[in-house]
């Protein structure tokens, strides 16, 4: 049985010439399923373009990425859209919910997109937010809510749809420290019921949390070790 | 449905803007639909007033550039038998007079045989016609209608009354016999001008024997060169094709091409086509503003998607396909435009109406037209939309979700 997440042997270069930048520096990684795997690094040492490639958002410039042993790497724009919905929970540093939708609406967005029909979209919807604790905010828009109960509906928008892999892009970034241990609680318990969870951050103190921390700068993969200190 | 929604709350979210977007299209819209309104009534003024003049009439004219000959009266007589699908055949002269004892008046008289009261397709409403045997004796009678009646003498009981008309200095007395029916509002428009005394405004019809014409007035030649045939409409161009070759082997005139047939109906064609050209024309820079009004949908959309970069870039990361980005935009805009349409539609309306109050025929809607116009705004849309919609879905998530 292959890996959940393979990344072999990846490069990404921006402005390929004199002035290039290697944003990955053959990277090779595996993820097996249910792992909580924290990417930590300074900024500009390539993780968020790591967690691009991770989260199909970009492709390579040269190696493989085998997502469930299937390359994703040299996808369409519309076949790496579909990959997205069904394997990959976003959790990003500024929410990113649509603010003219209410927090119910925004849960239902990927269900949408998968083509599920109304009624079980709201069921599923429902049941995600009440799993962070927001079932009397299903129909607050953004605006209405706190920055920590903004990023409880963005939890409940990555797991509504139940992927295989959730990665949350510094989900904590832009909030105070009361709401980011919520925050890291919801994902902790959200790993302990089987999901893989991939963190990526720049605080030491978040990538503690997680049961292995591997450390990126340059582009290149500085450790990978498994972290002793992990509470279950 | 969703698409449908989404796009709803755009609009309302930006309904100042979206007004101000609207406003060519509505422009746009409401100009056609006025201009074709017009169109349509010009048209179907046109139509009435020439089937109130000669419903079926088939006017045959023999050149007198090309021959000098001419058809006698015994010979109508006899084309006349071996038509019997025409109502008949009968010189046909128009005059204008003048009364003796009014000179304010301006008179048209209208001579032939008993069928010219064909002209009138309201029938006759006091007395009667002039017979065939008036016609043989030229006896000195004449119908009015009765609008004339009414302009004339105030009322339309006018029998036996006598009037003197004068044509080219000779001037003869007839006795009104008969008066044919107007329209109610022919009658109305002569009592409120009676009232107002501009009956002199009218021309008074008077229609007489056509020997009259030739005996009395001697305005005409018993040689005819010139007579019409009265048919059933629709049946007019072929009896006119039929009487054309009867008369050419009647005077040897076969292949010459001395013998012309003038119809009304072509005239009626020649004119609608005329209008035709003219209103589509109109239409046509009218529809200008149409390009200009999508020409400000695709700017204001272009505004939109960028503005809407970070949206677009969620929705992708979230797994949205380029397909349903397409048609997110597509349907706002065909929504903007299809409201901007419907607004359109009403002002369009309002200003046929305000327009009729200056407009001597009434214009008139065309439920056809206003579905085409209504197609056009939504289409509209939908071609000024696909640019800023392609851009939005050609977008890569991460480019989108960078920005603030």
């Amino acid at each position: 049985m292959p890996a959940l997440v393979e990344v072999q042997d990846v490069c990404k270069i921006y402005d390929p010439g004199e002035n290039e930048v290697r944003a990955l520096d053959h990277v090779s990684l595996t993820i097996d399923e249910g792992e909580f795997v924290a990417i930590i690094g300074q900024s500009g040492s390539g993780k968020s373009t790591l967690m691009n490639m991770l989260g199909c958002l970009d492709t390579p410039t040269s190696g493989k990425y085998m997502l469930h042993g299937t390359d994703v790497s040299h996808m369409t724009d519309d076949e790496q859209s579909d990959v997205r919905n069904r394997e990959i929970g976003f959790i990003f540093q500024g929410f990113n919910l649509i603010p003219s939708l209410t927090a119910i609406e925004n849960v239902e967005l990927p269900l949408m997109y998968r083509g599920v029909s109304k009624k079980t979209r709201m069921e599923l919807s429902k049941t995600a937010l009440e799993r962070v604790g927001l079932a009397n905010r299903m129909t607050h828009k953004p605006s209405e809510l706190s920055g920590g109960q903004q990023q409880r509906v963005a939890i409940a928008r990555a797991i509504a749809q139940a992927p295989p892999i959730l990665l949350a892009d510094e989900p904590t970034g832009n909030l105070d420290s009361g709401s980011s241990r919520e925050i890291i609680d919801i994902i902790k318990k959200l790993h302990g019921e089987g999901r893989t969870v991939i963190l990526i951050t720049h605080d030491p103190g978040i990538a503690s949390r997680a049961k292995r921390i591997i450390t990126i700068g340059d582009g290149k993969i500085l450790s990978d070790v498994i972290n002793d200190k992990y509470e279950e | 449905m969703e698409y449908l929604k989404t796009a709803f709350l755009s609009i309302k979210q930006n309904k100042g803007r979206s007004f101000l977007t609207m406003l060519g299209i509505i422009i746009g819209i409401a100009s056609v639909i006025t201009i074709l309104a017009i169109g349509n009534g010009m048209k179907a003024y046109v139509n009435r007033s020439l089937d109130d003049f000669t419903s079926g009439a088939v006017t045959i004219n023999i050149d007198q550039k090309k021959t000098s000959k001419f058809l006698t009266i015994s010979q109508l007589k006899q084309i006349e038998e071996v038509t019997p699908e025409a109502y008949g055949i009968t010189p046909s002269f128009s005059t204008y007079a003048n009364l003796t004892d009014n000179t304010d008046f301006y008179c048209s008289v209208k001579g032939g045989t008993p069928v010219i009261a064909r002209d009138s397709s309201h029938g006759i409403c006091k007395g009667r016609f002039f017979r065939d045997d008036d016609v043989e004796s030229a006896s000195l009678v004449c119908v009015t209608t009765q609008q004339s009646a009414i302009l004339l003498f105030g009322t339309d009981d006018v029998l036996d009354k006598t009037i003197s008309i004068e044509v080219e200095g000779k001037s003869v007395e007839l006795t009104i016999i008969g008066v044919l029916k107007s329209s109610d509002e022919d009658v109305a428009q002569a009592k409120a001008a009676r009232k107002k005394g501009e009956q002199y405004y009218y021309i008074i019809e008077f229609f007489v024997p056509y020997t009259i014409m030739t005996q009395k007035f001697n305005i005409a030649s018993e040689n005819f060169t010139s007579f019409a045939i009265y048919t059933q409409q629709g049946q007019a161009d072929d009896t006119a094709m039929k009487v054309k070759s009867i008369v050419e082997n009647m005077l040897d005139l076969r292949g010459e091409g001395a013998v012309v047939i003038e119809s009304f109906a072509s005239i009626a064609g020649a004119y609608n086509k005329i209008l035709n050209i003219v209103t589509m024309v109109v239409a046509l820079i009218a529809a200008i503003s149409l390009l200009v009004g999508g020409i400000g949908v695709m700017n204001i959309m272009t505004v939109s998607v960028t503005e809407r970069t970070r949206e677009i870039g969620i929705k992708k990361s979230l797994g949205a396909k380029t397909a349903y980005i397409m048609i997110q935009f597509l349907t706002e805009s065909a929504l903007i435009t299809l409201i901007g349409g419907f607004i359109g539609m009403a002002m369009g309306a309002l200003f046929t109406k305000i327009a009729s109050n200056f407009m001597s025929f009434p214009p008139v809607i065309d439920p056809m037209n206003v579905l085409l116009v209504v197609a056009i705004s939504v289409a509209d849309g939908i071609f000024f939309g696909i640019y800023p919609a392609k851009r939005a879905a050609k977008m890569s998530p991460i480019d989108a979700l960078k920005q603030e």
